[in-house]
C-alpha cells in the first residue's frame, strides 16, 4: 500500500475512534438496551466474518489460510477445524456441521450479506430408514443473495463435515425425491428460477444428495402431490431450498466438482453425469432412455441449426456482408405506462454506440448526452435506470458532454445537431422530430463483465487519430498546432488530411451512409450534381472558409436521405430548397466534384435585380460535376446490405468516394426507462419517531400526545394503556420494570426471562438460546403490562428540557416486533421529532439514493473550493499538478462520497439532532456543530445497502444537486451492489453508533438484513463484489481494439486494461483513468420527468407523446405494449377480481370469503362493503380504448377492449335502466 | 366430380344466398350430375325463395332427368349409431361411449352415382319433417334481463334467492331453527339447520368442522372422523345449500352431526319424453378460429346430417364456446387460425349453414365467446346475432333450460366442472368421466356452486344458476371430455369438442375427446355417439 493511501485510510480511522469513544461514553450513560456501541469495526473480511457470525476464533484461521489457498479452500479448511473442534465452541455434531456451512457461506460473500446467518436457519440431525443418522440443513428465502456458488458449496460443506464428524449420508424416500421435482418446477411457476432443472435432473440431484436440503415454506401455493410427508414440515415451496438445488446445485456443479475431487473423505461421482447429462436413469442398461436422450439432442440441434440458418446464409452468400448485431426484444417486455420506449431494438436513429469510459462512468452505466435527456422531455436524468438491449440488461444514466448529441428537426425546417444542453431547452419546444439520439456511452468493462462479444464501434475521434497515425501523420505536431482543432477541424482541414494521408474521413464530416440504400445514395448524388453552390449573403462563414453553402431542389427522397444520414441542413419546402452548409466533404463523399467556372448565367437570366445583395456576377461560381455513373458501382457495392440486398450504401460510398470512409454508427443500442432515480429520506411507512409502542391508543396517525390523553371509558386513566413489553430487572433492588435502567437505583437491568408454562425464572445459555429444560420450552420475558403512557411522556420532556411545542408531532409505533420487545427511551424521539427525521426499524436515521460511480471530480462541481480538497489530503490532480483552482481533475479517493442536496439537509438535521441528543440526552459536549453543509465535507457517514448486514465507512467530499449518491465504483461494490438503478442509504456515523441496536430488529425472516451488524473501515479491492474489477482504467482503447469490434471479438481477447490488473499491489488505490471528460457529474434535467409528472395519465401522455417524436421508436408498438401489458391485465385481473371477491367490514376491518347472508358484519355488526368496485375495475377502460384508437394498435388489440368493454357494461348496467348519455337531453 | 358431399352442395347453395332443406341437398346430391343439377335448381328458383325445398328440387330434376328412379340403394356405407349401455341403473358406472365411425368418403353419391333408397319413385316423401310436430321452450334465459349493476347488496341478494329456493327443497324434511336460534337452545337438543356452506375445515384430532349460514348467522356443526357422514364432506363445497340433523354440545357452542340432506334429484324422479321418435344433437366446444379446430370432422359430421341415418335429428343443441375467442389466455394470437373475432363468428356461422336448414339450433355462450366472463352469462349481443342470422339459431343465455317437444334440457357451458374436478377426491369426479362431476352439481341443484374460485359470478335479483326444476337432460361441455350417464334418470351429457389436443392441453396432460357427437333420442332419452374424426 502507498503511504498516501495508508495515511487516507489512517485519517478516516482516526476520526471514527473519535466518534466511537464520544459514542462510547453516551452509551454507558443512557438507557439504550446495551451499555456500549453495537456495531462491531471490521478491518478486513476476516474481521467482518467473525462478527457477522459471532463465532471467536474464525478471523484469525481466515487470516492464518488468506494468504495459502483460495477462499473455497479455505472454507473447506474450516470445516476441518470446525469438525474437531479447533474453532468454535460446539457440544453437538449438528452445532459443527452448521457452524462450519454459516462460516463457508460468510467467506465466500466476503461477510457483507445476511445470507450466512438468514439464509440458513439450522441444521438438525435426523433418521434415515435403515436407522442411520443423516445431516439435515433448513434454508430460507435469504439464502438468494449469496449467489450459485456459495449455495452449492454450503451443501458441499455441509457433507465434508458430516463424513469428518461420522454422520452417514441421506437416504431421500422416493416419494421424497417426487417431492423436489415438483416443488421445484412449482417454486419456479410461483417465483421464478434463473436455472431450471428438468424434473429428471432434479430427481437425479435428490437421489444423489448426501445430505438432505429442507427449509422454510415461502409462498402460499402448494404442491398437489406428495404432500404431507413425514420429513417434509411443509406443503408448500421450500424457497431456499429450491435456490439451492436449482441455482447451486444443478447450475454450479462444474464449480463443485473442482472441490470435490481433492477431497477423500467424500465422493460426488454422480456429478460427473449432472454435468454430461447423463442422468437419465440406468441410462446404460435402458436402450429407450438413451434413444430419447439422443432424439432430444438431435432435435434441439436441429432447431438451433435452423434458428441460425438464416444467419449462416447470409454469411456464406454475402461474405462481406457489414457486421451488425442480433435484434434483441427482450428489454421492451413488460413495458409500463409511464415509462417511455427511447429507441427499438438498434432502430435507426437510436442511441449510437461509442466506447469509452468517462469519469462518472463504467460500472453498469450507460453516458447520454446532457442534451438528449432534455429532449427526450426530460424523461432521463443523472441516475434514472434504463432497461437496455445490451450489454447489460439496465444501465443507470449518467450525463456525458463529451460525445456527440443528438439531431433533431425543428419545426421550421432546420435540422441540427444539439451539442449544448442549453440549447437543448432553447429548442424543445419547436423539435419535430428527434432524428437521432446522439452517442451512447460504454465502457469496455461491462463487455467483459457481460460477457457480451463486442459490438462494431462508432467511427469516433479517438480511432480516427490513431487511424492517422497509422497512416502515417505526426499526430503529434498535429495536437501542438494551436490553429488546428483535431477533434472538431473545419471541412476543409478534414477534407485535406484525408487526402493527403489517406486516412479515412473525419468523423465529424462522416455521415450514417450505412443507413440508407445504394438506390438512395445513387439518387442523392444526381441530386448533389444539379444542386448550386450559393453565397447564402448572411456573411457568416460556414466552415468553408468563405459563406457559400450548398443547394438542392426539394424533394421528398433527397429529404429523406439527408435526415436518414444524419448530416445537419435546412429545409425550404416553400422555396423548394435544401441548403446544406458544411458540403465540401459531403459533395466529395458522394462522388462530386467541385469545378470553378465563370458565371454565365448572368447571360440567361436577364433578371436585372442583381445590384441589391452585392452580387457580383462577373464572380465565378461553383459547379457540381458528378464522377460516376450507377454502372460504375461493382456488383458487391450494389448488393452489400445488412437486412435486404443493396440496404447499405457504404460500400458504394467508398467506391466513389476519393477517400475511404468508414461506418460511422453500425451498432444501434435499444432501450426504455426502468425505474426512476432515488433520492429521499428512509421513512416507515407511517413514519415513525420512536421505537415506543403506544398501540391503538395513538390513532391511526400512531401520535404518541393522543395516546397520553385517550382512555377506553370514563373510569379509566387517561395514558394508561396496555402493551406487550419485554420484563425487565434491576439486579441490584429486584424492581421490575420495563426499562433499561432501573427507576429506584438507576442500575442497568437484565430481561427476566421466565418459562410460559412453569413460570420457573430462567438463564439463557451461551448461545443466547432460552430454554425451560423441565417444560421444553422455549422462555420468554414479553409480557402484557399496563404503561402509563401520558407519565413517560411528560417526563421524558422533562428530561431533555423540551416542551410539548418544539414539535408538530411525535409519531411512536403500534407494538414491537423484536424478540424481547424492549423500547426505545421516548426522549430520542422527542429529539428526532424537534429535527424533523425519522427513525428506521433499528433506531437510525437514513437517507436513501441511487448508486452512481464517479472515479474523479472537480472542486466546482462539488460546491467545495481547493481549500477544502486540500484539507481532505488531496494534493495534486490527476496529472500530477499541484492542486490550485477548482477546475482541476482530482482522482476521488476510494470511501469519499459526493451527497445530493437533499441528503446533505437531510444530514444537517440529523447532525443537529445528534447534538441535541449528547446535550440534552447524554449530558455530553455536542460533537459536530454544523452551521452550513460546508461543514458536512469530511465528515464520516455509514453507507449500507439492502440484504446486506455490512455498513461501510464513506467520508463526505462535496455535493451535487443530481439526485444520486455519486462515490467511487469500489465503495458501492463493497456495499455489494453496482450501479444499474440500484439504491442504497447513508447514515450519519454517529447516529449509526450512538441509535442502532440488534434489539429494536424484528425476529422474523429477514429481520437481521438491512441493518449494520458489522461495518467495515476501510476497503481492501480484494474483498470486494468482483464485478468492479471489470471496470477499464485506461486513458485511450487501442486501434486494435476499435478493429476487434468489427469482428465481434470475445472482449476478453482484446488488450484494454482492467481494474483487476491492480490488485494487491500498490496501485491498486489509483490510477482510475477515464477516456471521456464530462463538464460537470450533474447536468442535464435534476430530476426525470417521470417524478415531476403528477397522475398516471399524464406520465402516460408524456410517454405517447414522446414515442411520436423519436425516430427510432414505432409508436403503434409502444401503445400495443402499454395496453397489453399494463391496461389489459389491469383490467382482465381486476374484472376476475371483482367477481369472486372477498368483502371487508368497514367498521371493524374483518374480512369475508364470501358476502354474509345478514348483509351486515358479523363480528361487529358493521357495514360490510366490496373490496373491488366498479370504478377500480374500470378506471383504465376509456383510456385504453382511446389509446388504441388514437395509436392505431390492431384490431385484435381494439377487439379484446371491445369484449372487455362489454363484459363491464353487462355487469355494471342494467339492461332494464341503461344509463343514458347527455345526448338523449339534447 | 367437383361437388359431391352434400356439404358441398350447401356451402354452394349458401354462397349464392340460399339455404336448403335436408332432402333437397340430399336429392341433388344423388343427381347424376349433381353440378349441373344444382346450376338447374337455382335457375329454376322462384325469386322470392330463400331455402331450396325439395319441391324446387324435384321440379328441376323432373324434366331433364328421370333415371335417378332407377337407382339402386345404397345405404350401407353410411354411419351406423349404436346405443349405449342403458344407463338407467343411476348413478350409473362410467358408460364407455361405443362408437362408430361417420365414413364420409361413401356418401350417397358414390362414384356409380346410385341414389338413396328413399329417393325410389322419385321424390318419396318419408324423411320430410313435419314442423307442426315439434316444440321447443325456452325458460331461464336471462339475456336482456340483468339488472345487476355490480353493488353490494347485489350479491347479498343472490346468495339469499339461493337459500330461499334451494332451502325450500330442505325445509320439509328436518325441523329446522335459524342459527341465531340454534346457539340459545339448551345443551343436548336435537337441532337441524338449513344454510350455506360457510367453511369447511379439519380439526387438529382429524374431525370436520363445517359451518352453516343462514340469514341469521352462522353455525358450527362437527363432522366426527368415525360417523359414516364423514365420506361426504370431501364432497362439500363451499357456498352450496345443505341441511343438517344432530344434537347440541353441552355449552350449545357447536353441533355435532347425525346426518346431512342434499337438495338433491328425488329418486322417484321420471323423465318426461317426447310422443315421437325425435333425436338431438347435444354438442359445444366448435372452437372456431383457433388453429386446431377441427374442419373436417365438423364437415363429416355436417354431411352426416344430411344422411338417412340423421333423419329422426330435427334439433341441435351447441352448449357454449362457438370460437376460440380473443385475448382468452396470453399470446393466444399466436394459436388463431382467424385472429379477428368478428371474422371467427362469422366463419362459425358459415359452418352452421352447412347442417340442414330445418334442423333447430339452440345455443348458449361459453367462456372464450365474446360476452362476459361472469356467470350467468348473457346470450350474444345483437350485433353477434346479426352475423350468425342465417341459421336463425335460438340464442339464449348460460345457463338456460330448453324443452323439446316436452324433455326439459338444462343446458350450461360447464366451467364449475374444473372446479369440482379439482375440488373433490378423483373417485367422484375427474376428466376422464367429466358426467360424475355432473352428478355432483345435480345433487348440489347447483351449476356452479363454490363462490371466490375458478367461477366467476355476476350478481343479478335472483340466482340464475339454481336447478329450481328438475330437467330431464343435463347438457355441458367445457372439459373436451365426452362422457355421459344417469343420475337419478336425469341423463347427464358432456359433449366432446371440435378441437384437436393445444399445446396446453399436451402439456397437462389432457387428452380431449375431438369430434364425436352425442345423438339423444327423445323418446326413450337413449343416447347414441357419432365419431367424425
Amino acid at each position: 500500500m502507498r503511504e498516501v493511501d495508508e495515511r487516507y485510510f489512517e485519517r478516516l480511522e482516526s476520526r471514527l475512534d473519535e466518534a466511537f469513544d464520544v459514542a462510547e461514553r453516551a452509551k454507558e450513560r443512557g438507557a439504550d438496551p446495551k451499555p456500549e456501541v453495537e456495531i462491531p469495526t471490521a478491518r478486513d473480511m476476516a474481521d467482518r466474518v467473525e462478527n457477522i457470525l459471532g463465532i471467536d476464533g474464525v478471523a484469525e484461521r481466515v487470516r492464518e489460510l488468506e494468504g495459502e489457498m483460495s477462499r473455497e479452500e479455505a472454507a473447506l479448511e474450516l470445516a476441518e477445524d470446525f469438525a474437531e473442534g479447533r474453532v468454535g465452541d460446539y457440544e453437538s455434531k449438528a452445532g459443527k456441521v452448521e457452524g462450519a456451512v454459516r462460516t463457508a457461506v460468510a467467506l465466500l460473500t466476503e461477510g457483507v450479506v445476511a445470507a450466512p446467518i438468514e439464509g440458513i436457519d439450522k441444521v438438525e440431525i435426523l433418521e434415515n430408514d435403515d436407522g442411520t443418522e443423516f445431516v439435515n440443513v433448513y434454508y430460507a428465502g435469504p439464502i438468494r443473495s449469496a449467489g450459485g456458488t456459495a449455495q452449492a458449496l454450503s451443501v458441499l460443506v455441509a457433507d465434508y463435515t458430516r463424513a469428518l464428524v461420522g454422520i452417514e449420508q441421506f437416504n431421500a424416500r422416493d416419494e421424497e425425491i417426487e417431492r423436489y421435482a415438483e416443488e421445484i418446477a412449482l417454486y419456479d411457476k410461483e417465483t421464478g428460477l434463473q436455472y431450471t432443472p428438468k424434473d429428471k435432473e432434479t430427481k437425479f440431484i435428490a437421489k444423489h444428495m448426501p445430505i438432505m436440503l429442507d427449509g422454510e415454506a415461502t409462498g402460499d401455493e402448494e404442491v398437489s402431490g406428495f404432500r404431507d410427508l413425514e420429513r417434509v414440515d411443509t406443503n408448500s415451496a421450500r424457497g431456499g431450498m429450491c435456490l439451492v438445488m436449482a441455482e447451486g446445485i444443478a447450475l454450479k456443479a462444474p464449480k463443485i466438482q473442482r472441490y470435490t475431487r481433492n477431497l477423500d473423505e467424500i465422493d460426488w461421482p454422480w456429478l460427473q453425469d449432472l454435468i454430461d447429462g447423463t442422468y437419465y436413469e440406468d441410462a446404460a442398461d435402458e436402450g429407450d432412455g438413451e434413444d430419447d436422450a439422443d432424439e432430444d439432442e438431435a432435435a434441439d440441434a436441429e432447431s438451433e441449426g435452423e434458428g441460425e440458418a438464416p444467419a449462416d446464409g447470409d454469411d456464406t452468400d454475402e461474405p462481406q456482408g457489414p457486421p451488425r448485431v442480433e435484434k434483441s426484444q427482450k428489454f421492451l417486455r413488460d413495458l409500463i405506462a409511464g415509462r417511455p420506449v427511447f429507441s427499438h431494438p438498434c432502430a435507426e436513429g437510436g442511441f449510437r454506440l461509442r466506447y469509452g469510459r468517462a469519469r462518472n462512468h463504467g460500472f453498469a452505466t450507460a453516458g447520454v448526452h446532457p442534451a438528449a435527456m432534455h429532449l427526450v422531455d426530460d424523461f432521463l436524468a443523472t441516475g434514472t435506470q434504463i432497461k437496455t438491449e445490451r450489454p447489460g440488461k439496465a444501465a443507470g444514466v449518467v450525463p456525458v458532454d463529451s460525445i456527440e448529441g443528438p439531431t433533431v428537426k425543428l419545426a421550421n425546417g432546420d435540422v441540427r445537431r444539439i451539442d449544448d444542453p442549453e440549447d437543448a431547452l432553447e429548442i424543445r419546444n419547436g423539435v419535430e422530430k428527434i432524428l437521432d439520439l446522439g452517442e451512447y456511452l460504454v465502457n469496455y468493462g461491462e463487455f467483459v463483465e457481460n460477457n457480451h462479444p463486442l459490438a462494431p464501434a462508432s467511427y469516433t475521434y479517438e480511432w480516427w487519430i490513431q487511424d492517422l497515425e497509422a497512416a502515417g501523420a505526426d499526430t503529434q505536431a498535429l495536437e501542438d498546432d494551436p490553429r488546428i482543432d483535431l477533434e472538431f477541424p473545419d471541412p476543409e482541414e478534414a477534407l485535406e488530411w484525408a487526402v493527403e494521408y489517406d486516412a479515412p474521413l473525419h468523423p465529424e464530416y462522416t455521415y450514417l451512409w450505412h443507413d440508407i440504400s445504394v438506390d438512395a445514395f445513387c439518387d442523392l448524388a444526381a441530386a448533389v450534381a444539379d444542386g448550386r453552390i450559393e453565397r447564402d449573403g448572411d456573411g457568416s462563414v460556414n466552415g468553408n472558409g468563405d459563406d457559400s453553402v450548398l443547394v438542392l431542389e426539394y424533394s421528398d427522397p433527397v429529404r429523406e436521405a439527408l435526415e436518414r444520414i444524419v448530416i445537419e441542413h435546412r429545409q425550404r419546402p416553400d422555396e423548394n430548397r435544401l441548403e446544406v452548409d458544411d458540403w465540401r466533404p459531403f459533395v466529395h463523399t458522394v462522388g462530386c466534384e467541385p469545378r470553378q467556372a465563370v458565371a454565365d448565367g448572368a447571360a440567361l437570366d436577364p433578371d436585372p435585380d442583381h445590384d441589391g445583395d452585392g452580387d457580383d456576377p462577373q464572380e465565378p461560381t461553383i459547379e457540381l460535376e458528378r464522377t460516376w455513373t450507377d454502372d460504375d458501382l461493382s456488383e458487391r457495392a450494389r448488393t452489400w446490405g445488412h437486412e435486404s440486398e443493396g440496404d447499405n450504401a457504404i460500400e458504394a460510398v467508398n467506391e466513389v468516394a476519393p477517400f475511404q470512409v468508414r461506418e460511422r454508427a453500425p451498432t444501434r443500442i435499444g432501450n426504455r426507462m426502468g425505474r426512476p432515480e432515488k433520492s429521499e429520506s428512509r421513512d416507515l411507512s407511517p413514519a415513525v419517531h420512536t421505537l415506543f409502542p403506544i398501540g391503538e391508543a395513538g390513532g391511526a396517525q400512531r401520535n404518541v400526545a393522543d395516546a397520553a390523553k385517550h382512555a377506553e371509558t370514563m373510569s379509566d386513566t387517561p395514558g394508561v394503556v396496555e402493551l406487550q413489553v419485554g420484563r425487565q430487572r434491576c439486579p441490584d433492588c429486584a424492581t421490575e420494570t420495563f426499562k433499561n435502567r432501573c427507576p429506584d437505583c438507576d442500575a442497568r437491568t437484565e430481561p427476566d426471562y421466565r418459562c410460559p408454562d412453569c413460570d420457573e425464572s430462567l438463564e439463557p445459555d451461551d448461545a443466547g438460546r432460552v430454554e425451560c429444560d423441565r417444560c421444553e420450552r422455549e422462555g420468554t420475558c414479553v409480557e402484557v403490562r399496563e404503561i402509563d403512557v401520558n407519565d413517560e411522556f411528560r417526563s421524558a420532556l422533562e428530561s431533555v428540557g423540551e416542551r410539548e411545542n418544539a414539535f408538530e408531532i411525535l409519531k411512536g409505533v403500534k407494538g414491537l416486533s423484536s424478540t424481547n420487545k424492549i423500547p426505545e427511551p421516548i426522549e430520542k424521539g422527542i429529539l428526532r421529532a424537534k429535527h424533523d427525521v425519522s427513525a428506521f426499524k433499528d433506531g437510525t436515521v437514513r437517507y436513501d439514493m441511487t448508486d452512481l460511480p464517479v472515479t474523479s471530480v472537480r472542486a466546482s462541481e462539488l460546491d467545495i473550493d481547493v481549500g477544502q480538497l486540500q484539507a481532505l489530503g488531496y494534493e495534486e490532480d490527476i496529472h500530477g499538478e499541484p492542486l490550485t483552482h477548482e477546475d482541476q481533475l482530482v482522482e476521488l479517493k476510494v470511501q469519499d462520497i459526493v451527497l445530493s442536496d437533499g441528503a446533505a439537509e437531510h444530514m444537517l438535521q440529523t447532525a443537529d439532532f445528534i447534538d441535541d441528543l449528547l446535550e440534552q440526552y447524554y449530558g455530553l459536549e455536542p460533537f459536530y456543530e454544523f452551521e452550513d453543509r460546508q461543514d458536512l465535507v469530511g465528515e464520516l457517514v455509514f453507507g449500507m445497502a439492502p440484504h446486506t448486514s455490512a455498513a461501510t465507512v464513506g467520508r463526505v467530499i462535496g455535493f451535487t444537486s443530481a439526485a444520486v449518491g455519486y462515490a467511487h465504483p469500489y465503495f458501492h461494490a463493497a456495499k455489494r451492489r453496482n450501479c444499474d438503478g440500484d439504491e442504497d442509504c447513508v447514515m450519519l456515523l454517529l447516529d449509526g453508533l450512538l441509535n442502532f441496536s440488534k434489539s429494536f430488529l424484528p425476529d422474523q425472516r429477514g429481520g437481521k438484513m438491512d441493518a449494520p451488524l458489522v461495518m467495515s473501515s476501510r476497503i481492501d479491492p480484494s474483498e470486494i463484489d468482483d464485478e468492479a474489477h471489470n471496470m477499464d482504467v485506461v486513458s485511450q482503447y487501442p486501434r486494435e481494439f476499435f478493429l476487434a469490434t468489427r469482428e465481434q471479438a470475445d472482449p476478453e481477447e482484446v488488450d484494454v486494461e482492467i481494474a483487476e490488473e491492480n490488485l494487491g499491489t500498490d496501485l491498486e488505490y489509483t490510477g482510475f483513468e477515464h477516456t471521456h471528460d464530462t463538464t460537470d457529474i450533474a447536468m442535464g434535467p435534476d430530476l426525470s420527468a417521470y417524478k415531476t409528472l403528477g397522475s398516471m395519465m399524464d406520465k402516460m401522455d408524456a410517454q405517447l407523446e414522446l414515442s411520436r417524436k423519436l425516430e427510432a421508436v414505432d409508436e403503434t408498438d409502444v401503445a400495443e405494449r402499454v395496453i397489453e401489458y399494463h391496461f389489459l391485465p389491469d383490467l382482465i385481473g381486476n374484472l376476475r377480481a371483482f367477481s369472486r371477491q372477498e368483502t371487508r367490514c368497514l367498521d371493524c376491518g374483518e374480512k369475508f370469503r364470501r358476502m354474509p347472508l345478514t348483509g351486515d358484519c358479523r363480528e361487529c355488526g358493521g357495514r360490510v362493503n366490496l373490496t373491488v368496485h366498479k370504478g377500480s375495475v374500470n378506471k383504465y377502460m376509456q383510456t385504453a380504448i382511446q389509446v388504441a384508437d388514437e395509436y392505431d394498435c390492431r384490431d385484435y388489440t381494439k377487439q379484446r377492449l371491445e369484449v372487455l368493454e362489454r363484459s363491464l357494461e353487462s355487469i355494471f348496467e342494467n339492461d332494464k335502466n341503461k344509463q343514458s348519455g347527455i345526448e338523449d337531453f339534447m | 366430380m367437383p361437388l359431391e358431399a352434400p356439404a358441398r352442395i350447401v356451402s354452394e347453395l349458401t354462397s349464392r344466398g340460399y339455404n336448403a332443406e335436408r332432402e333437397a341437398v340430399t336429392k341433388l346430391a344423388s343427381a347424376e350430375n349433381p353440378q349441373a343439377a344444382l346450376e338447374r335448381v337455382v335457375d329454376e328458383l322462384p325469386e322470392d325463395a330463400l331455402v331450396v325445398r325439395t319441391d324446387h328440387v324435384d321440379a328441376a330434376l323432373s324434366g331433364a332427368d328421370s333415371r335417378a328412379a332407377d337407382s339402386t340403394a345404397d345405404s350401407s356405407a353410411g354411419p351406423t349409431g349404436s346405443t349405449g349401455p342403458d344407463a338407467n341403473a343411476a348413478p350409473g358406472p362410467p358408460t364407455n361411449p361405443s362408437v362408430s365411425t361417420g365414413d364420409a368418403a361413401s356418401d350417397p353419391a358414390d362414384p356409380d352415382g346410385s341414389a338413396p333408397v328413399e329417393t325410389k319413385g322419385g321424390g318419396a316423401t318419408d324423411r320430410s319433417v313435419d314442423p307442426e310436430l315439434r316444440s321447443l321452450e325456452i325458460a331461464g334465459d336471462m339475456t336482456g334481463q340483468s339488472t345487476g349493476t355490480g353493488e353490494y347488496e347485489d350479491f347479498v341478494a343472490v346468495f339469499r334467492d339461493r337459500l330461499e329456493r334451494l332451502g325450500s327443497k330442505l325445509r320439509g324434511r328436518v325441523n329446522h331453527r335459524p342459527a341465531s336460534a340454534i346457539q340459545d337452545m339448551p345443551g343436548g337438543s336435537d337441532v337441524a339447520m338449513v344454510g350455506l356452506v360457510n367453511d369447511i375445515r379439519s380439526t387438529a384430532s382429524g374431525h370436520w368442522l363445517i359451518e352453516l349460514e343462514d340469514a341469521t348467522g352462522t353455525f358450527p356443526w362437527l363432522v366426527m372422523k368415525d360417523r359414516e357422514y364423514v365420506d361426504l364432506v370431501d364432497e362439500l363445497l363451499c357456498d352450496e345449500v345443505l341441511a343438517m340433523e344432530g344434537t347440541l354440545a353441552d355449552d350449545s357452542g357447536i353441533a355435532f352431526v347425525d346426518s346431512m340432506y342434499f337438495p338433491d334429484i328425488p329418486r322417484t324422479h321420471e323423465p318426461s319424453t317426447a310422443d315421437r321418435h325425435v333425436q338431438a344433437a347435444l354438442i359445444s366446444d366448435v372452437h372456431v378460429g383457433s388453429d386446431e379446430f377441427m374442419e373436417g370432422a365438423w364437415n363429416r359430421f355436417a354431411d352426416w346430417l344430411h344422411t338417412e341415418q340423421a333423419q329422426h335429428v330435427e334439433y341441435l343443441l351447441i352448449g357454449g364456446d362457438m370460437v376460440e375467442g380473443v385475448g382468452v389466455y396470453p399470446d393466444q394470437d399466436e394459436e388463431l387460425e382467424i385472429v379477428d373475432i368478428y371474422e371467427q363468428y362469422e366463419a362459425f356461422s358459415e359452418h352452421l349453414k352447412k347442417v340442414p336448414g330445418d334442423i333447430e339450433i339452440v345455443m348458449i355462450p361459453g367462456n372464450h365467446d365474446a360476452v362476459r366472463l361472469a356467470e350467468p352469462q348473457p346470450g350474444f349481443d345483437e350485433e353477434l346475432r346479426e352475423i350468425m342470422s342465417a341459421h336463425d339459431p335460438q340464442i339464449v343465455s348460460n345457463p338456460s333450460t330448453v324443452t323439446l317437444e316436452g324433455v326439459s334440457v338444462l343446458m350450461y357451458h360447464g366451467v364449475s366442472l374444473d372446479e369440482v374436478i379439482a375440488e373433490l377426491p378423483e373417485e367422484k369426479a375427474s376428466y376422464d368421466d367429466p358426467h360424475k362431476a355432473m352428478y355432483q352439481l345435480l345433487k348440489k341443484r347447483h351449476v356452479a356452486p363454490q363462490f371466490g374460485g375458478h367461477t366467476r359470478l355476476a350478481p343479478e335479483e335472483r340466482d340464475y344458476l339454481v336447478m329450481e326444476e328438475v330437467p330431464d337432460i343435463f347438457h355441458t361441455g367445457h372439459v373436451h371430455k365426452l362422457g355421459f350417464g344417469k343420475y337419478h334418470n336425469v341423463l347427464a351429457i358432456n359433449s366432446g369438442c371440435w378441437q384437436a389436443q393445444t399445446d396446453f392441453q399436451k402439456s397437462v396432460n389432457i387428452d380431449p375427446d375431438a369430434g364425436y357427437a352425442p345423438i339423444v333420442d327423445l323418446d326413450t332419452l337413449d343416447v347414441t355417439v357419432q365419431k367424425f374424426s
